[in-house]
């Protein structure tokens, strides 16, 4: 049991590192969503399982959800220089 | 360098006071009481919702209110009653899969505000479920969809209502003598612990609590929606004009 939760206390180090410093938005979002899950698994291997019910629920449903509502409105450069790049090609 | 040393540092201490938690000698003080009272005081089996709702209601009451004040802003700010546009949805795949699903998240979220006072759970994770519920909709059915099954207006109303019936239990135990959200004081029955008909007060603050969080959150997140997409159908036909002339 320790063994694993120390594979999962580094990986959440990683996935929180890979949020703060992703270039690409989506990429942020999916990693923080994956940062929500894992802490979930935390709070219940420290016997709270209230908490990770709610942490499970909230972050990786709802707050991924409006983050990528957020992001679906924003503008996006360096895509849109890709899907002109695809349309010239073409 | 010596900011990653910290982080290290920092997390070290965290692990060795997590390893010493386990240790029996460090429940002391409020967590020791509660231990060994709340079965006794509250007929609860679930510690957490005894002191949610029961030992704290009245920060519990304040949580809520936090949450309705939100609504309320947000609702006010993105208030534009009508719109035309509704997003396409997903595809056939998609919505035959998320139909399957829902009943079964339905019945997720209910077990789990009706069982707050035995398993984990309760009110917020309940309604949080049930607001994902109606966001999967509103996501893969498009927001029309969403609209015309689950009215804005029958969300607000069910919001109100859980404030109000929260209140009003309060109220109860005010009427009672036994001050502002009594439980078992208030003559509430106390029940067998583990039972489904336990805790006297507790599953109803929950179903309160429950339909105040997932009538608000999916209001947030609809109200939101549907004026960003009110906006971006805007700039739409905007550009639609401006290439026509």
């Amino acid at each position: 049991m320790t063994a694993f939760f120390a594979f999962v206390c580094v990986f959440l180090a990683l996935t929180a590192l890979v949020a703060s410093e992703a270039e690409e938005v989506l990429s942020a979002v999916i990693s923080l969503s994956v940062f929500g899950v894992l802490m979930a698994m935390v709070f219940v291997i420290l016997q709270a399982p209230d908490v990770a019910l709610t942490q499970a629920v909230i972050n990786s449903g709802l707050v991924t959800s409006f983050f990528l509502v957020a992001y679906s409105q924003t503008q996006k450069p360096n895509l849109l220089e890709q899907k002109q790049d695809i349309g010239d090609g073409q | 360098m010596g900011l990653l040393l910290l982080c290290l540092g920092i997390g070290w201490w965290l692990w060795k006071g997590v390893a010493a938690m386990e240790d029996p000698e460090f429940i002391i003080g409020p967590a020791a009481y509660y231990i060994i009272n709340t079965a006794e005081e509250t007929g609860a089996a679930n510690i957490v919702a005894a002191i949610l709702f029961d030992y704290r209601g009245i920060d519990t009451l304040g949580e809520a209110s936090v949450i309705y004040t939100t609504v309320c802003g947000v609702a006010m700010l993105f208030s534009k009653s009508k719109y035309k546009r509704s997003s396409a949805g997903l595809s056939f795949i998609a919505r035959r899969g998320v139909s399957f699903l829902v009943p079964f998240l339905l019945l997720y979220g209910s077990t789990i505000i009706l069982m707050g006072h035995m398993t984990p759970g309760g009110g917020f994770q309940g309604g949080a479920v049930f607001a994902t519920v109606t966001i999967l909709l509103c996501i893969v059915f498009g927001s029309s969809f969403e609209m015309s099954r689950i009215k804005p207006k029958t969300k607000e109303t069910i919001e109100s209502l859980g404030g109000l019936f929260f209140v009003f239990l309060g109220g109860v135990g005010l009427l009672a003598g036994a001050g502002f959200l009594a439980n078992t004081a208030a003559g509430f029955p106390r029940g067998q612990v583990g039972n489904f008909l336990s805790a006297g007060a507790i599953p109803l603050l929950n179903i309160a609590v429950g339909m105040k969080v997932g009538a608000g959150l999916s209001t947030i997140f609809y109200s939101m929606v549907r004026v960003l997409e009110l906006e971006f159908g805007e700039q739409m036909s905007e550009v639609e004009g401006n290439d026509k002339n």
